[in-house]
């Protein structure tokens, strides 16, 4: 056995402290009036900023939040149990405020940055505020590139800009993390070298978990890793046994981490899961601070609470870099109310939503996205040519579908063209089902919605539409892979790709039992 | 909230008429001395707080105690806050009224914790080097706090001047436990 030396170790002790300078330490102090709840309300502190971290004893730490005429409200950030009344309360001199860097990548931290998954400590250099102000309009440009979700009804109908703010909404258990996660998972296309080479810059991916049971984000977090989307992804978790204060920031740590990746001129995506919880947290919070409530018992400035937060997701113009930060917040109705406060306030402030339905879930539609009432207000601009080309007759043809449904339901006394645009529909409402974990990439959503609106499904049972899609598109692959390519490479449907995917699928219905 | 505005409002008046009829000092002194039984005495500050007690009968005791010890103008003042009903908030408008003597005169109080008692010496050099610091007189109160293990500790107001040798303890240690971030 190796031996060490006691010198040798009272020299790197030594060391260790040379560095250690013994000087009056100034330091501005408070005292606890009050506590309770995950709010201490403190005398003293007079200098003290709006959101300063301050430091109770025990290493609580907490933030201010109102500043009174002669005391101080804080939430903690740690168990309120810990701290007495007649405690003393430091300042830290800065606001809250949150590591970044490129190695929180792959990690699970708490809203203050720290590691919860168990790996150690993370190097990163830079702090940045959690609370920081939206960029304003010259700093931005137009959202123009896509974010593929990899599912085809979004991608072709609701589709996502780098920079946009699309809110993802509808009851419990009808999908809204899946959509999520699925969109995660595909933006791994994007870390590949060949995505590189044509011109498609990787998206950095934030999960924020608000107020979720600790066994659902594991899952997700499981989920993600054995999709390899762990790479680039980091997981904000504020569980719902977390401090109240924590589940109100997390979402604002989230667009911090995406900022700073938008800023260093890369592509963030930051999934805020969910707003409801956060708001309630919110609530909570105002309640105790003995702030006014208003409707529903929400403070006057929810609405500004989510709004912040939204407007910091930006597209950044040229001169800037032109990173971009895509939020999708999610947000859960009760029993399909959208009309309730927070979701119409959410709903106000994005650039669209996805309306996720419990009885198409139920009905079998998965994803059950209500494609008659989701919209994306900016997302079309960033759709490439070829997707747009194929979606027009798609939207007009489920439209179209829509309206005559519920006639269908009379059966036979329906003219021709009435049960075509039926069968149609009801195949293109086939066509898009997909399972979950399963992103197709976005040069195949093309192909097998071409086939759809051109009436290549017409004649294939309702049943076997899925089994069709993934034979033809293995069909293609083994024919014809250069028609990826092209629309891959080209991002438009010319005449001669369509020339060629016209043949290959004449050869395959010859052959499609 | 309200309190502490009414208090204020009630010793800055004090506060200025004494200034304009130059009897501060005396006025001073007799706060100081109606402050101190104030604080000695619970009895009386439950007297003064209590509403069982007519107004009159209040005058009349503070009348009793004060009467010979202290000015006309400060007995006058003491009668007028009894008459105003405000003589539940006398304790702090007289802590408010020796707040603003010594902003006005430039005093600052200084409370000092040390581990032993400090010497003469050691008191006239802590109060030279805050006098040039703070460039303002300085009153001290001592304190002996055995947890403090060496140095002192000076606060004045919400301000901390933290030269103690636990404090720098405290420091060195989160300065360790840092290092060792990664045994997390």
């Amino acid at each position: 056995m190796a031996e060490v030396r006691p010198d040798e170790i009272s020299a790197i002790l030594r060391k260790q402290l040379s560095g250690f300078e013994s000087e009056t330490d100034i330091y501005d102090v408070g005292t606890v009036l009050q506590v309770g709840d995950g709010i201490a309300r403190v005398y003293g502190l007079s200098k003290v900023m709006m959101s300063e971290l301050v430091e109770f004893p025990n290493d609580v730490f907490g933030m201010v939040l109102n500043l009174d005429e002669d005391s101080v409200g804080c939430v903690l950030f740690g168990e309120s149990t810990k701290i007495k009344e007649g405690d003393t309360v430091k300042r830290t001199k800065r606001v809250a405020s949150m590591p970044v860097g490129d190695a929180m990548l792959g990690r699970v931290i708490t809203p203050l940055g720290i590691p919860v998954d168990g790996k150690g400590a993370i190097e990163t250099e830079k702090f940045l505020p959690i609370e920081r102000k939206a960029l304003g309009v010259i700093q931005r440009q137009p959202v123009k590139e896509p974010l593929q979700s990899g599912i085809a009804a979004i991608d072709a109908m609701i589709p996502i800009g780098r920079g946009q703010r699309e809110l993802i909404i509808g009851d419990r258990q009808t999908g809204k993390t899946a959509v999520a996660v699925d969109t995660i998972i595909n933006q791994k296309i994007t870390h590949t070298k060949e995505a590189q080479e044509m011109g498609v810059k990787p998206v950095y991916c934030i999960y924020v978990a608000v107020g979720q049971k600790s066994s659902t984000v594991a899952q997700v977090v499981a989920k993600l890793q054995e999709h390899g989307a762990m790479d680039y992804t980091t997981v904000i978790a504020a569980t719902a046994n977390e401090p109240t204060p924590l589940q109100f920031i997390a979402p604002y740590s989230g667009a911090t981490l995406g900022e700073f990746f938008r800023d260093n001129g890369k592509h963030a995506l930051v999934v805020y899961d969910d707003l409801s919880k956060q708001a309630v947290a919110y609530r909570e919070l105002s309640l105790l601070l003995r702030r006014p409530p208003g409707r529903e018992a929400y403070p006057g400035d929810v609405f500004y609470l989510h709004s912040r937060l939204l407007e910091r997701a930006s597209k950044l113009s040229d001169d800037l870099g032109g990173g971009s930060l895509t939020a999708l917040p999610i947000i859960e109705t009760q029993q399909g109310d959208v009309s309730a406060y927070i979701p119409t306030n959410v709903i106000s402030i994005t650039d669209g939503q996805i309306y996720l339905e419990s009885n198409l879930f139920n009905a079998g539609v998965r994803p059950a996205i209500n494609v008659g009432i989701s919209v994306s207000r900016v997302g079309g601009n960033a759709q490439i040519k070829a997707m747009k080309k194929v979606a027009g007759s798609l939207k007009l043809d489920l439209a179209q579908y829509r309206e005559l449904e519920a006639f269908a339901k009379f059966g036979s006394d329906l003219d021709v063209s009435t049960q075509r645009t039926l069968s149609k529909g009801a195949r293109l409402v086939e066509l898009l089902k997909q399972g979950q974990y399963s992103p197709v990439p976005v040069e195949r959503q093309v192909v097998s919605i071409y086939l759809g609106t051109n009436g290549y499904l017409d004649n294939i049972a309702v049943g076997d539409v899925k089994r069709f899609e993934k034979e033809v598109l293995e069909f293609f692959e083994v024919k014809n892979n250069k028609i990826f390519e092209t629309i891959k490479k080209e991002k438009q449907l010319s005449d001669a790709t369509i020339a060629d995917i016209k043949k290959v699928a004449d050869e395959f219905i010859a052959v499609f039992k | 909230m309200n309190e502490s505005k009414v208090s204020i409002r009630y010793a800055n008046s004090l506060l200025n008429s004494a200034i304009e009829k130059g009897n501060l000092q005396t006025v001073a002194s007799d706060m100081e001395l109606v402050f101190s039984s104030l604080q000695s005495s619970e009895e009386l500050s439950r007297t003064l707080s209590s509403p069982v007690i007519k107004p009159q009968l209040k005058s009349s005791i503070m009348e009793e105690i004060f009467r010979s010890k202290v000015s006309k103008e400060t007995m006058d003042f003491l009668k007028f806050v009894i008459d105003k009903n405000r003589e539940d908030l006398l304790e702090s408008i007289v802590t408010k009224f020796l707040e603003l003597r010594d902003q006005q005169e430039g005093i600052v109080n200084v409370n000092v914790q040390s581990a032993v008692e400090l010497s003469d010496d050691q008191r006239e050099n802590l109060r030279q080097n805050f006098e040039k610091v703070l460039s303002k007189k300085i009153r001290f109160s001592f304190n002996i706090d055995p947890n403090v293990i060496g140095g002192f500790v000076a606060q004045i107001g919400d301000r901390v001047y933290d030269a103690s040798l636990k404090h720098q303890l405290e420091i060195l240690k989160k300065r360790f436990l840092k290092g060792g971030a990664s045994l997390n």
